[in-house]
């Protein structure tokens, strides 16, 4: 059964005309008004029937357009959370794999006074061992006596010097590795942190002969994330260790702290290596931007520090290059809402 | 015949239809841009012509709760409201209920210009939040 949504206007037009049938005694000039009204509400009703399947149609162009774009929208937000997922996991792996070159760092810069340590208790035992030959035998001389309880208060001093030192380096390495595996919120002295830090940092510095500075003022206290704070500094580090400077060409890292309003600190870490290329700029923070990618780059270094400050930290970086070297200028709240 | 019912279930792009000749009560609920809007409407109009021929001035209520319909489904709306009208001048109450979501002022201006052309049926606009 099909139904006409013009019925009612097709009957109208039915009756009109049998109407006008019965006009036949009425003036011509009435006759042709009539006529011309028919003919005129006829094809406003035909208007009208077009207007309507032209309508419906565009309604329903629009109806799956929105369809369309709610399938779409919704399949994008799904790539963009699967992309959230996948950078966070990246990023988790990438701390996990800056903390193995902490280790390996710890492992190294401990070496050297226990090393000291271990050739001076040696030496003390050889020592020793030859007083207790000249003592059995009777034959210990002043001389002798005196070379041996020199030899045994040099030996005890470096012993001990060398031991408080590793003491010392386990105490801060701990709590750099208690920093960067937590996202502790805690209070801490900045410049301590700054110095344990770079001082974890120190076996790849070193080796190449870079100089170090830090300044800072003293009991400058901030209540942040240590942890993360800690973790952006090893990649700007690495990053200059990486491209900033030529192998064989000792550089420079500065690290000044100064506050511009009591309540903000700002952190300016430079390098004097030769600088970013202006064309890379404005996406070294872009995740996965990366000139090495040939050699291990993985492009997060830079957006993991990109995230940590304005994430965690609350604050805000600036990247200042040019061919004399690479500053990047943090500014931080000292207290993390 | 006065106690048979209509009803017809929504589909993506058609409304839920209940006509309860018992009741005098009928319904239309959800979308309306079907591809035939005569196909869909259809039944109704017949419907609703035999109902209105038997009703013989029992009362009559006609609900109108949509969200969205398109041109044809709003002539077919349109000679719905015309044969309720009719019958209203011809002494059945009738009460037509439009109902619009608060924000929709899209919704409630289509069920303004309906009222317009309506003089013998009480026409209620009501502002409500979605069933569903």
């Amino acid at each position: 059964m099909s139904f006409d949504l013009f019925d009612a206007e097709e009957k109208v037009l039915e009756q009109s005309d049998s109407l006008r049938g019965r006009l036949t005694d009425a003036p011509e000039e009435v006759r042709k008004g009539v006529d011309l009204l028919i003919e005129a509400f006829g094809r406003s009703v035909r208007e009208q029937r077009r207007l309507v399947k032209v309508s419906d149609r565009l309604q329903a162009q629009l109806s799956s357009l929105n369809h369309e774009l709610a399938r779409r929208r919704a399949e994008a937000e799904q790539a963009l959370s699967d992309l959230k997922a996948a950078q966070e996991s990246l990023v988790q792996a990438e701390k996990l794999a800056s903390l193995g070159a902490l280790v390996g760092g710890v492992a190294h810069e401990i070496n050297t006074p226990v090393g000291i340590a271990l050739s001076c208790a040696s030496h003390l035992a050889d020592s020793t061992a030859q007083m207790r030959r000249l003592y059995e035998a009777d034959d210990i001389g002043a001389d002798e006596f005196d070379r041996y309880m020199a030899t045994v208060t040099d030996g005890s001093d470096l012993i001990l010097s060398n031991c408080r030192r590793a003491a010392a380096l386990i105490g801060s390495f701990k709590q750099v590795a208690v920093d960067r595996t937590s996202a502790e919120r805690r209070r801490f002295d900045l410049g301590a942190t700054l110095n344990e830090t770079m001082a974890s940092l120190g076996p790849n510095l070193r080796q190449a002969g870079h100089e170090v500075t830090i300044e800072c003022p003293s009991g400058l206290v901030m209540d942040s994330h240590p942890g993360a704070l800690s973790q952006v500094l090893g990649n700007f580090v690495m990053n200059s260790l990486v491209h900033a400077f030529e192998p064989d060409q000792p550089g420079r890292i500065t690290i000044r702290v100064d506050q511009p309003q009591p309540d903000q600190v700002r952190i300016v870490y430079a390098d004097s290596g030769k600088g970013i290329p202006a064309q890379n700029r404005g996406r070294i923070f872009d995740p996965f931007f990366t000139t090495r990618r040939g050699s291990g780059g993985t492009g997060l270094g830079l957006h993991i520090v990109y995230n940590l400050v304005t994430g965690p930290l609350a604050g805000t970086i600036v990247l200042e290059s040019s061919t004399l070297g690479t500053a990047f200028v943090l500014t931080l709240p000292v207290s993390v809402p | 015949m006065v106690s048979d019912s209509l009803k017809i279930a929504a589909t993506e792009r058609s409304p839920e239809i209940e006509f309860d000749f018992g009741q005098g009560t009928l319904r239309f609920r959800g979308e309306s841009y079907p591809e035939d809007a005569s196909a869909v409407f259809g039944p109704v109009f017949v419907a609703l012509d035999r109902f209105l021929a038997e009703a013989g001035g029992r009362n009559v209520l006609a609900e109108f709760d949509l969200a969205y319909f398109n041109s044809s489904s709003a002539k077919a709306l349109m000679n719905i409201f015309q044969r309720l009208d009719g019958a209203a001048a011809a002494g059945t109450p009738v009460s037509v209920r439009w109902l619009h979501a608060p924000d929709d002022d899209t919704m409630r201006e289509f069920g303004e210009d309906f009222q317009e052309d309506l003089e013998h049926v009480v026409f209620t606009l009501v502002a409500a939040e979605p069933t569903d």
